[in-house]
């Protein structure tokens, strides 16, 4: 029984940080049609900001994650301002905007990647933080992992709210059901789009900073998210952000569970043999109604 | 330009560029090896995603299917055959795979052919390290560099002989219509579904026999080298670059990219692929046609288009 619960709470606990990455490539996606194959990017820049603020400044990680956010927020809209904002207003269609700038984000990937490379170098790098085991219902474990989840699902939770309850979120929704809609509402895209992409940038810097606490950095940790988030967006539905939530702690306690009675070196075919039988059976995410 | 002048154009350039291993220096061949592989990746690829608008990121899973061929045959098959059978494999993976996801369109097509290279390297893995129990192959042997060449070079000229044929046949005129209007060219009577899935194998051919041709000047073969994502990448941004919807376009492209890489990444690795990508996001931002629309703009007007 405890084994069950053991697997189950730390595939949730991985769930968790795949959501908040999920949930920002999501919003970026559905609002604006831009697949930034570079999120994971963006999410190791958060890393190395949450570990520069640790090791250099002194700062507790989880005092900075505010000002990492700040910085990733702003780091977006710089972004979207110099590469993106051209694309989405020159295409002449919806198809022609995502090839182009899965095509930036590949730009983007080798930009930041490497220049994190050239700044930082290739070890790895990692500081211990709340690292004393804790013990829960006869299952163990660290103090930071359980911390990580909680500002995983609160980070998560708090952006849902703002989706349904406050005016820029209803905005948000109203562009994702239909742009040209909205725009003869009176909602402004103008400011929407940088602010969207930056949410989304600074999701994916929040979720390096708490990774940073839980597991060694280094500037090629990225991708492999990028390519989970992926997962997570199809298996929950591209432009829904519950859809990301469920479809996030999903994948993390299949691969917990797959991993645990296959073997870990199956963890990626699990994955994969997820999302390709979901999409094979139900092409719009399995909570698609 | 017609169709036969075209396909004399290939054969022309196919033959002059044969002689190569008698002018060129040990090093230089390499380098023209990796411009002409890309060539004929970077053409199979626009050959259906091109004229079609889906972008697919399968063609690392079919080189890499290829290349396992070869190292799966070495010994039992002649290196000729396990380059054609490379090919087959590689293009009844893709039928087979055509017929189950070629009804989803972008981020998602982008995204389950990506999926399932990696899905077909991680099952290789997997397979080898339980049941054959080993991590990867040796080749042990391996044919002459120069015959290496030839067969590249012999399947990447078919590939741009195919694409010239295909684009003046009735499945390149259905593949255009299905990429400007998928719905109106199914109301017009274009078989979509069988025109996709033929593409979509006959793409998946080349680039499978590429891998098969190519496999054995690795000698030791395991899937984190030849089912490699960034061959995939490469060969997207390459037939992109040098614009999806002609020939020419990535073939030029190619011979830049390889260029580039080969001189350049060797001194400055990682300031490189800065530097790569910056090109990148502005080629897209300022060039969104390719290198192509360069010479379109003042060479021939557009064809049909």
């Amino acid at each position: 029984m405890s084994l069950w619960f053991e697997l189950a709470a730390s595939g949730l606990i991985t769930g968790g940080i795949y959501a908040v990455v999920a949930i920002g490539l999501n919003l970026q996606y559905g609002l604006m049609r831009i697949l930034n194959i570079s999120h994971g990017e963006f999410l190791m820049l958060g890393a190395y900001l949450a570990w520069l603020g640790y090791s250099v400044l002194g700062v507790n990680p989880l005092v900075f994650l505010p000002v990492v956010a700040l910085v990733m927020f702003v780091v977006g809209v710089a972004v979207y301002r110099l590469c993106f904002f051209r694309i989405v207003s020159t295409a002449p269609a919806v198809e022609v905007i995502e090839a182009r700038s899965l095509l930036v984000g590949f730009g983007l990937l080798y930009l930041v990647q490497n220049a994190a490379y050239l700044t930082w170098g290739a070890d790895l790098r990692g500081y211990s933080f709340l690292g004393d085991p804790v013990e829960i219902a006869g299952a163990r474990f660290t103090a930071n992992r359980l911390v990580v989840f909680a500002f995983a699902v609160g980070a998560s939770l708090l952006l849902l709210a703002v989706l349904r309850f406050t005016l820029i979120g209803k905005a948000v929704r109203a562009m994702m059901q239909s742009p040209t809609g909205a725009q003869l509402v009176g909602i402004d895209t103008r400011f929407l789009h940088p602010v969207v992409f930056g949410a989304g940038l600074a999701l994916a810097g929040v979720a390096g900073a708490l990774l940073s606490m839980v597991y060694e950095i280094s500037p090629a940790m990225g991708e492999p998210y990028t390519v989970t988030a992926l997962i997570v967006i199809v298996l929950g539905g591209l432009g829904s952000a519950l859809g990301s939530l469920l479809g996030g702690f999903l994948l993390g306690v299949v691969e917990t569970f797959g991993m645990h009675f296959t073997s870990p070196s199956l963890k990626m075919v699990l994955s994969y043999g997820v999302l390709i039988a979901v999409l094979l059976a139900r092409p719009k995410g399995l909570f698609a109604r | 330009m017609n169709l036969r002048a075209g396909l004399l154009t290939v054969l022309a350039g196919a033959l002059a560029l044969a002689a190569l291993p008698w002018l060129l220096s040990d090093f230089l061949l390499a380098l023209a090896l990796s411009c002409i592989m890309y060539a004929g990746l970077a053409v199979s690829w626009a050959m259906f995603c091109g004229a079609t608008n889906y972008l697919s990121l399968a063609t690392a899973a079919f080189f890499g299917l290829g290349a396992y061929v070869t190292a799966w045959g070495a010994g039992a098959l002649p290196y000729g055959l396990s380059v054609l059978a490379g090919g087959l494999v590689a293009a009844g993976f893709a039928a087979l795979v055509g017929a189950a996801v070629l009804h989803l369109r972008g981020a998602y097509f982008a995204v389950i052919t990506f999926g399932l290279g990696e899905l077909v390297r991680h099952s290789i893995t997997y397979y080898e390290k339980a049941f054959e129990g080993t991590v990867g192959r040796i080749i042990a042997e391996a044919p002459e560099s120069t015959t290496v060449y030839w067969a590249v070079l012999l399947v990447s000229a078919a590939a741009v002989a195919t694409a010239l044929v295909v684009r003046e046949h009735r499945l390149g005129l259905a593949l255009r219509g299905i990429g400007s209007d998928e719905e109106r060219a199914q109301t017009l009577g274009v078989n979509a579904r069988r025109a996709k899935i033929a593409a979509f194998a006959l793409s998946a051919f080349f680039a499978g026999a590429l891998g098969a041709a190519m496999a054995v000047r690795w000698t030791y073969i395991d899937p984190p080298t030849v089912f490699n994502p960034f061959i995939g990448f490469q060969t997207v941004l390459i037939a992109m670059v040098g614009g999806a919807q002609t020939i020419l376009g990535p073939i030029v492209s190619a011979v830049a990219f390889s260029l580039l890489t080969e001189f350049l990444r060797l001194q400055f690795p990682y300031l490189f692929l800065v530097i790569l990508g910056l090109l990148l996001i502005l080629l897209v931002l300022y060039l969104p046609g390719g290198i192509a629309s360069l010479f379109v703009r003042w060479r021939w007007g557009r064809r049909g288009a």
